[in-house]
């Protein structure tokens, strides 16, 4: 199979693709819902998409092109109102959170799908601990040699995005320590971490041409990469976020990744080097284990600063590109939230503290997807 | 000690006839002969074990030893009572009345289904040639399917999904109405035999008053519990279970229902906080001793002689009541939501009648002692028949709509 064509798109646009959980409203665990939740949304009009998953207690929903922070959280808000609505009518609950606290895996049952039942077959019993819910974020390039070199430029922030959109403390009923524990799961794919030190369109044929006639990759869906091209697209996907608790934060993240796109495709602030990549899994663990008090090791360099304050470094260095974008709002939201919680996964940890039950956890969960609980 | 021993079990001895040591003997054989049947039903023929203990008691009921008179008295019908109550609890705390406001047509298709189910039944029991009363009396035990089998089988297939969902919704809807509707029935029959009128209005007034005033006690109790203690502990759900028998003796001391209170405690519990509660099902082993008696008891309350007496109008009555309540759920269903796989299930799951129906038939006889002994024949016959069809038409509804755990399967 040879490599698809590098769709065109118009730079900086965003798309944004949310895994949510569909939990049963007695004790708050995963429930089967997928089916039912996808027929009632199949009569609605909305801008996007909403799709299966891997098992059938959960649903992917993506939107649109959007243009901005604002048409990002416009169309989010208006996915999220249908969801919730069909949600209620069957009397189940919606959340975000990369991992569900204390979901049985083994309890999963495979989305009826034949790409499903071939990646389960393949993964075995990895496929239904995939039961973990990520944000995705496109964003669009105007060629593929662009979407290449913007691909490893974005590699450095990739803690950041861990760290501040982390929601998955849980695992199995357990405290894992981590930040994103959800990571942990996608790490244990045999083609996942990071994209291979490319930066011509020519070199990734070649590279994905050799892969293919190893008969390991068949398309680029086999890839399970932090940043991936998505060629027919015409974006590079950003894979590393949990999906937050809330759209609110998912539109903020999403803006902040298109702010450091741009910020990296117009000024250019660092050179590319695959050396970069001597610290990349050092300071992705950091992320995922201590979230923003984690340690991040300045690529050129080797400083050592917390990644909080790297994150609130480079959004002094990408205000203006910010304010062009209209994005100041988003900015300042994820400043006031690295100050208030951190994450949402310190968030859920303060809530199980007050409230001794993880069911209880994944019910405010819900309320704060929906809408209904502000904190 | 012997006699000691017998009389601290004497509550399971005391479902059969058998007195002195040969109580503890009979006890341990039908406890023996549910556990192993129960497990050999579940893991050769992959069906629900409540089947296995049905089967124990059919074969207790044929030799003879069983309730086929109607007459739960004394000790067994305090298991019968327990093991309800537990069943029913758990069933209310399940059940979200939010969901009937954010989708009515749940509620439509629940008032269109009991409603059916009465008329229709009534209609076909007149039409047999009985009289009036005993046909609104037949009409009345065939209202509520049975909570006691669903839960059961629910959960021991850990099955979630739609189907199940509303089969809960529904079973304790249809329960509330069921209860509602023999008091009310009482009340008829005592204003047609020259009974002081306002006695006949007031006492179905108080039982419902009294069972709610007792169920929100308890759902109080519990929830204060909760507060502090983890329900998943082994000794929290003891001080639970001591909770709802405490809770179970007040409703019996007043003579409330003992049908409506433990449903009405869950779903005060449920809704009076949006707080999950969790606790293990059926309250641990001490429930799951308690269940496996109840499921033997309502399987020995058939006879030969009752059911050619009473077996094919018995048979009629259950095909004009599945009949009701597959048109409803079948015609209103779309409206909620359901698909038509699930609407199927949700009307095979509705089928079973089993202790709710015993409890209802008992409380009849209590009170109307001459005119339940009529009916026996007729009800006896139709548990009888329900017993074992009610959890494999509720097993084979969850198989269809997929909802059974995918290591259960």
């Amino acid at each position: 199979m040879t490599l698809e064509a590098f769709a065109a798109s118009k730079p900086l646009t965003l798309g944004v693709e949310l895994e949510l959980g569909i939990v049963n409203t007695h004790d708050y665990d995963l429930s089967p819902s997928a089916v039912d939740l996808l027929r009632l949304m199949n009569k609605r009009k909305i801008p996007g998409d909403v799709k299966p998953e891997m098992t059938d207690s959960m649903i992917e929903l993506s939107t649109g092109v959007c243009h901005s922070h604002a048409d990002a959280l416009s169309q989010l808000t208006e996915i999220r109102g249908a969801l919730v609505d069909c949600a209620r009518k069957l009397n189940v609950g919606l959340c975000g959170g990369g991992t569900h606290p204390f979901q049985d895996w083994s309890e999963r049952r495979i989305f009826n799908t034949p790409r499903f039942h071939m990646l389960s077959e393949l993964y075995g019993y990895l496929s239904k601990q995939f039961t973990i819910f990520g944000q995705h974020v496109h964003v669009g390039c105007p060629s593929a040699d662009d979407a290449l070199v913007l691909l490893h430029g974005m590699s450095r922030f990739i803690p950041h995005f861990i760290a501040m959109s982390a929601s998955s403390p849980y695992v199995q009923g357990t405290d894992t320590g981590f930040h994103s524990a959800r990571l942990n799961s996608v790490f244990a794919f045999p083609l996942s971490g990071r994209a291979p030190f490319v930066t011509t369109w020519d070199d990734f044929g070649t590279f994905f041409a050799k892969m293919t006639r190893t008969g390991v990759v068949k398309s680029m869906k086999d890839f399970y990469w932090d940043i991936r091209p998505k060629p027919e697209f015409g974006t590079i996907e950003v894979r590393v976020l949990d999906t937050p608790l809330t759209i609110e934060k998912a539109a903020a993240l999403a803006a902040y990744i298109q702010c450091v796109a741009s910020w990296l495709s117009k000024q250019k602030p660092f050179e590319l080097a695959e050396d970069d990549y001597l610290v990349y899994t050092f300071n992705r663990f950091q992320a995922c284990r201590f979230g923003p008090d984690g340690t991040f090791v300045d690529p050129k360099t080797g400083e050592h600063r917390t990644l909080r304050e790297d994150i609130l470094f480079t959004m002094g260095e990408i205000e203006q590109h910010a304010i062009d974008l209209n994005a100041d709002t988003a900015m300042r939201y994820l400043r006031s939230e690295l100050q208030r919680f951190g994450n949402d996964a310190t968030w859920a940890r303060q809530t199980q503290a007050q409230e001794h039950l993880l069911a209880e956890v994944v019910r405010q969960q819900c309320l704060r997807w929906s809408g209904e609980l502000v904190v | 000690m012997v006699d000691e021993l017998n009389q601290a079990l004497s509550f399971l001895g005391a479902a059969f006839s058998w007195a002195g040591p040969d109580a503890l003997v009979g006890t341990s054989l039908v406890l023996i002969a549910g556990a192993l049947i129960g497990e050999v039903v579940f893991r050769r023929l992959g069906l629900p074990r409540i089947v296995g203990y049905s089967l124990v008691g059919m074969f207790v009921g044929a030799a003879g030893y069983g309730v086929a008179s109607g007459d739960i008295s004394g000790t067994v019908r305090l298991v019968v009572d327990l093991a309800l109550a537990l069943l029913l609890f758990e069933l209310g705390a399940r059940v979200q009345l939010r969901w009937l406001r954010t989708n009515p047509f749940l509620l439509v298709t629940s008032l269109a289904e009991a409603i059916l189910t009465f008329v229709v039944v009534y209609l076909v029991m007149r039409y047999l040639g009985l009289d009036m009363s005993s046909s609104a009396a037949v009409a009345v035990l065939a209202v509520p399917a049975s909570p006691a089998v669903i839960a059961r089988v629910a959960s021991e297939f850990g099955a979630e999904g739609q189907v199940t969902e509303r089969v809960t919704m529904m079973a304790a809807l249809n329960t509330l109405y069921g209860v509602f509707a023999s008091r009310l029935l009482q009340a008829w029959l005592d204003l047609d035999t020259g009974q002081n009128p306002v006695q006949a209005i007031v006492h179905p007034l108080y039982v419902f008053v009294g069972s709610f005033f007792i169920a929100g006690l308890l759902g109080i109790a519990v929830a204060r519990v909760a507060r502090r203690l983890d329900l998943r502990n082994e000794n929290s759900v003891l001080l639970l279970l001591g909770l709802v028998t405490l809770a179970l003796a007040l409703t019996k001391a007043f003579g409330l229902s003992t049908l409506m209170m433990p449903l009405m405690a869950g779903l005060w519990l449920r809704n009076s906080t949006e707080r999950p509660w969790v606790w293990p099902r059926h309250f641990g082993t001490a429930g799951g001793v308690l269940v496996l008696m109840l499921f033997v008891i309502v399987g020995t309350s058939w006879s030969f002689s009752a059911l050619a007496t009473g077996g094919m109008i018995a048979l009629a009555a259950m095909a004009a009541r599945a009949a009701a309540k597959s048109a409803a759920v079948l015609t209103l269903g779309w409206f909620s939501g359901q698909s038509l796989r699930q609407s199927i299930g949700v009307s095979l799951a509705l089928t079973p009648l089993s202790a709710t129906a015993l409890v209802m038939y008992s409380d009849l006889q209590g009170s109307h002692a001459g005119f339940a002994a009529q009916l026996s024949p007729i009800a006896l016959s139709s548990i009888a028949v329900m017993e074992l069809l009610g959890a494999l038409a509720v097993l084979a509804a969850l198989r269809s709509a997929h909802e059974i755990a995918a290591r259960r399967v």
